[in-house]
């Protein structure tokens, strides 16, 4: 009995002249990884905000288990729904454990006080991203894979049923990335709901239950299974220049290139 | 990277704080016998005949309250507009609201003495509720330009202060090159900011604006902390940054504004005491701001004593501050402890 968090034909716009999105229907069910993926600019970022309430969708709505997310007081939501924008600046010196802590605030009294209990919860979500030996460190020196754990950590920390992930990877070589994917679908196995936005199709084919794409023209071009998104004709639509689908050797999962320029539109 | 614990730092900026209040009430250019006071309170004297009761309570205690919540209140209002802007270098006065409200005062004292008026609402002279309304209008100004116009940055918001600020000193100038001399000195002397307040009226109205203003913005310290890790993860943990940024920043310019207007614009309070203080206890915000305010007070007052027995006669205390302060501010930045900033 996981949670669903859903969009129904949500149209959003900045300014009025350039819709980002328009009827745009996705849906996530705890237990399940789904990607979203686009070019630059196609609306992901603001797809995700629009999803954790932070934007109001200027036609459509959001729903949680069915209720309108607009409906339900920010601090409840917190504690269902849980988000990692895409870059995080702190503008303080914080030690990584504490960073975690304050995770915890949603499920604080009104003064903020952290207990006892809540160190030892920020310690356990510390422990699941495999973080806890870094506990005393200052956060702003941390490497980059062990930055993103340690949020991660700490949006855990808010005890929430959905996670969604803004480009959690985007500064990871290929080994931090396919860890923090491992531990995204071990989270799922756990009955998380995950939402991540990535720029790294082929991770995202090899670890996600269902992708979305979305385009730079205000729409969902697919969704679906990997294999059904993730093929010649769909992305190239999506990226809007020629793009090649091949497997992975070793799992089967689709492999994605963009066509190399010198080959032209020559290839058969 | 390891924190000292939060109840020692406490204790002991409390246990100082506290002696120097004791001090601030014993020290002064009378030196008065506490046990000869106590007699008389003890003796139910009337002040009249116990000038050593008196001037403990007409001129000590409600100078030291004053200091205690002028320089509590100026300390608090640095910390939490260095907070919202998530700038090291924000506080109400760097924002340009002690200028707007010097240029209140001036404008003001000169408009009244030229048309020979003694003009007062509710109590508070004209020359108060001028400092305090153009206190408050530079920082409406400030404040539409943060919200109106999406993602404006805190250097942009303080560039824009900074001009109010040279703005409003332009006008001050222009109000002295118009003004005679006799007014000149009356002006000079309320620029250099005091709290030799007599009597307990003064300290009414400062604790009616700051105990109010501080126990608001006091509550909402742990939100600081999300705040410091961006306007978007504070969102997502629940927070209203939008309400929140509202609420501080009228309470926190109500509060400076309260202040100038009483006691003149004390400089280098809000800057210095939240960055001295973090230096302690990191950017823990229930221990920092709580504790800035009681360090901040602790402060005016020790800048109290010194005006009092440095120099004979009373030295402005704004020139104490300034004194006081700049070199220990530029000694933490040399040491590279500039609080806990992430520069
Ligand atoms: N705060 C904003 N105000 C105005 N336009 C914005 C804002 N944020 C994003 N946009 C615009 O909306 C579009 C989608 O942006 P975004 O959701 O960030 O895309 P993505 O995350 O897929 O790169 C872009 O054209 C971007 O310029
Ligand atoms: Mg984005």
């Amino acid at each position: 009995m996981g949670r669903r968090l859903e969009s129904h034909s949500v149209s959003f716009a900045y300014v009025p002249e350039s819709p980002v999105l328009a009827d745009v229907d996705v849906g996530v069910t705890g237990g399940e990884v789904m990607g979203v993926i686009g070019p630059n600019g196609s609306g992901k970022s603001t797809l995700l905000r629009l999803l954790c309430g932070f934007l109001r969708p200027a036609r459509g709505a959001v729903l949680l288990d069915g209720q309108p997310l607009s409906a339900i007081r920010s601090r409840e939501r917190a504690r269902i729904l849980a988000f990692l924008p895409q870059t995080v600046t702190p503008a303080f010196a914080l030690t990584a454990f504490e960073v975690v802590l304050l995770g915890r605030y949603p499920r604080l009294g009104p003064l903020g006080a952290p207990a006892g209990r809540d160190r030892e919860i920020a310690l356990r979500c510390m422990r699941e991203t495999e973080t806890d030996g870094l506990r005393y460190r200052d956060f702003g020196t941390l490497s980059g894979g062990e930055r993103q754990r340690v949020l991660l950590a700490s949006i855990l920390a808010q005890e929430p049923d959905l996670l969604l992930l803004d480009e959690p990877t985007a500064a990871l070589d290929i080994n931090h990335q396919a860890g923090i994917f491992a531990l995204l679908r071990g989270l799922a196995r756990n009955g998380y709901g995950v939402v991540v936005v990535t720029h790294d199709l082929n991770v995202a084919g090899q670890f996600c239950d269902r992708l979305v794409l979305m385009s730079a023209r205000a729409r969902i071009v697919a969704q679906g299974t990997p294999r059904q998104v993730l093929t010649r004709d769909l992305l190239t639509e999506a990226y809007e220049s020629p793009i090649v689908v091949t497997e992975h050797p070793i799992t089967g999962t689709p492999l994605v290139w963009p066509e190399p320029a010198s080959a032209g539109g020559a290839k058969p | 990277m390891r924190r000292r614990h939060g109840g020692i730092i406490a204790a002991g900026l409390i246990g100082v704080s506290l002696a120097a209040v004791f001090a601030s009430i014993g020290v002064g250019s009378e030196s008065i016998s506490f046990a000869a006071a106590w007699r008389d309170w003890c003796a139910g004297r009337p002040l009249a005949d116990a000038p050593e009761l008196a001037i403990l309570l007409q001129h000590r205690l409600p100078r030291t309250l004053a200091a205690l919540l002028a320089g509590g209140g100026l300390a608090l209002a640095g910390c939490v507009f260095q907070a919202l802007l998530r700038n090291p270098l924000a506080t109400p006065y760097t924002l340009g609201v002690a200028s707007a409200g010097a240029f209140g005062a001036y404008a003001a004292t000169v408009v009244m003495r030229s048309a020979g008026l003694a003009l007062a609402l509710w109590g508070f002279s004209a020359v108060q509720v001028c400092a305090f309304v153009f206190a408050l209008l530079d920082v409406s100004l400030i404040y539409l330009m943060a919200v109106r116009r999406h993602h404006v940055s805190s250097s942009v918001l303080l560039l824009a202060g900074i001009t109010l600020g040279m703005l409003s000193n332009a006008g001050m100038m222009l109000v002295r090159f118009l003004s005679d001399p006799g007014m000149l000195a009356m002006m000079e002397r309320w620029l250099m900011g005091g709290v030799d307040v007599i009597g307990y009226e003064p300290v009414v109205t400062l604790a009616a604006g700051v105990l109010p203003c501080s126990a608001v913005l006091l509550l909402q310290a742990a939100k600081f902390d999300q705040l410091g890790f961006g306007a978007e993860v504070a969102q997502g943990r629940g927070v209203n940054v939008r309400r929140l940024q509202t609420t501080t920043f009228l309470l926190g310019s109500f509060l400076t504004a309260v202040i100038v207007s009483e006691v003149g614009p004390i400089g280098f309070v809000g800057l210095i005491v939240p960055h001295a203080v973090r230096s302690l206890t990191g950017s823990r915000h229930r221990l920092l701001m709580p504790l800035s305010f009681v360090a901040g007070g602790a402060f005016l007052c020790l800048c109290d004593i010194f005006a009092r027995i440095v120099l004979p006669g009373e030295t402005p205390i704004g020139i104490i501050t300034a004194f006081l302060g700049g070199p220990f501010f530029l000694y933490l930045l040399l040491r590279r402890r500039f609080g806990d900033w992430e520069t």
